[in-house]
């Protein structure tokens, strides 16, 4: 007789910490995904500065200058969904990488102290927003692992969770860019 | 850095006169040692031929010889020492001229110790001790980066309640090292060795996960360093903004060449480290000759060691905004 009344019980208590579970995963992806965002933001803020600054120096690279400015403003606009975020977050890391490097042909430029407190804040920021993606795959991973595995996987497709992008990190991009004359300062 | 090859002409010319000195003293303590522990046996020797004459069977006949010679053994050992002043003249004589050696820019307190204060905030050992002394305080600047470090022993002591016995439980014995971190953050992030995840498996990080006396556990994706380590953290973010790869991987690596379980805490802006030792890092010898070089080389060794963590975990980095 008891065990009539103790199974559904027991097949209800654990329905509903899979269900939570679930939903605990969704809401951390959502929320380390906002910060990810509040890094970018710091981001874009800053690349108006560095364009400014490197424009006035850099005359063969202008056009991946307007490209970067051009890409910033589509970011910030708020009509561009999360994976439309991320592929140009991709781009613009990728951009920025080379005009630091290009940042070498410059000599003036590079020893410029305003370039060099905007190059730290700038690593600053690509440090955080390195971390903030990390954090984020860690997140999609354990999110998509539940979706995609026994039984969580039942109530993902009934809920309509599908599996989330991470982002694509290349151990050159996680690595800040140091210039030669910030590497003189460093010694 | 110095070399081995400095450090033997260092030895030669500066070092041993200082020894030779020393040694006179060691080798006086030690015979009025060997002198006191002849009386002592000799008192206990004639106590026992007293007792088996008089046909004695007491306790007593046990516990004061082992008394005497205790006495005798321990505490005027000390005595010898305190009365030669032996250890404080050999630390100001030697070690702090080691220190001198490696890097002028380090001082030198021999029995100054870190901070209690400084080592409840690291939040490390997340017990309460009403035991803590240290000694060998080094604190000073290597490049940009603000160091100290101590020998620090800490434990918890008191009474069973059951049968009023007292306890000790040792908490940390080793070397505290604290430095100045080279980002800027807000927050704790602790990392300890892992020894559940390594025997447990999954069930070991399911247990640590649920660890009530520590904040979140953070899950990194660097395996070899989750292997060895597990990190709690208050945030996920700034965990990850701490323990770039990077900086997990020179982990690693300081964690190979010392050969032992290190543990790390990153709290408001600085890092500490903890390495346990069983012995005393800068204690001079009693029983063996100080005219030895392999002791001198193992002092160089170990504050190399400490202050090494500064190139090993590139704290001199200073590429972002706290300079």
């Amino acid at each position: 007789m008891w065990m009539v009344i103790i199974i559904p019980v027991v097949v209800i208590v654990i329905a509903v910490w899979l269900y939570n579970s679930l939903i605990t995963k969704k809401n951390q992806v959502m929320n380390v995904f906002s910060t990810v965002d509040v890094m970018l933001k710091k981001r874009y803020d800053l690349l108006p500065k560095l364009i400014l600054l490197v424009k006035a120096y850099m005359q063969h690279e202008r056009s991946v200058l307007e490209e970067v400015a051009r890409m910033r403003s589509q970011a910030v606009s708020d009509r561009i969904s999360d994976d439309e975020k991320i592929v140009l977050d991709n781009k613009i890391t990728k951009a920025l990488g080379g005009i630091m490097v290009a940042v070498e042909n410059y000599p003036d430029l590079k020893a410029s102290q305003n370039f060099l407190l905007l190059q730290r804040a700038m690593n600053e920021i690509e440090e955080q927003i390195a971390a903030a993606r990390r954090a984020y795959n860690a997140a999609v991973t354990d999110y998509n692992n539940a979706v995609e595995m026994l039984p969580t996987n039942i109530f993902a497709l009934v809920m309509g969770y599908k599996l989330k992008k991470v982002f694509e990190i290349s151990p050159q991009e996680s690595e800040p860019v140091v210039t030669k004359d910030m590497q003189i300062n460093i010694s | 850095m110095k070399t081995l090859e400095d450090l033997i002409n260092f030895y030669n010319t500066v070092l041993l006169p200082e020894l030779t000195v020393l040694e006179k003293e060691r080798k006086a303590i030690v015979r009025k040692l060997v002198i006191s522990v002849v009386i002592g046996c000799a008192i206990v020797i004639t106590f026992f031929l007293w007792g088996y004459y008089k046909n004695i069977q007491e306790p007593l006949l046990i516990l004061v010889p082992v008394a005497v010679l205790w006495y005798f053994i321990s505490f005027k050992k000390q005595n010898f020492i305190d009365g030669y002043g032996y250890i404080p003249t050999f630390k100001s004589s030697i070690i702090a001229r080691i220190i001198k050696f490696v890097d002028k820019n380090l001082d030198y307190l021999a029995s100054d110790y870190i901070d209690d204060s400084d080592f409840i905030r690291s939040n490390i050992f997340n017990i309460d001790h009403n035991v803590y002394v240290g000694d060998d305080y080094i604190s000073g600047k290597i490049g940009e980066t603000e160091i100290e470090f101590s020998e620090i022993f800490s434990a918890y002591s008191g009474e069973s309640g059951t049968n009023s016995s007292t306890y000790s439980h040792l908490i940390f014995k080793g070397l505290f090292f604290i430095a100045d971190f080279n980002k800027n953050f807000t927050g704790r992030i602790v990392v300890l060795p892992d020894k559940a995840e390594r025997f447990l498996g999954r069930l070991g990080s399911k247990l640590q996960s649920r660890n009530r006396n520590r904040s979140h556990l953070i899950k990194l994706e660097d395996c070899e360093f989750e292997k060895y380590f597990i990190v709690y953290g208050d945030d996920q973010v700034t965990a990850r903004y701490v323990l770039s790869t990077n900086l997990m991987n020179r982990i690693m690596d300081f964690k190979k060449k010392t050969g032992k379980s290190i543990y790390l805490s990153f709290v408001n802006s600085k890092i500490y480290l903890a390495i346990p030792y069983s012995k005393s890092l800068f204690e001079p010898r009693l029983y063996k000759t100080l005219l030895d070089f392999k002791p001198v080389q193992e002092y160089f060794e170990n504050i190399q060691l400490a202050i090494g963590i500064v190139d090993d975990l590139n704290l001199n980095m200073r590429i972002w905004t706290k300079q």
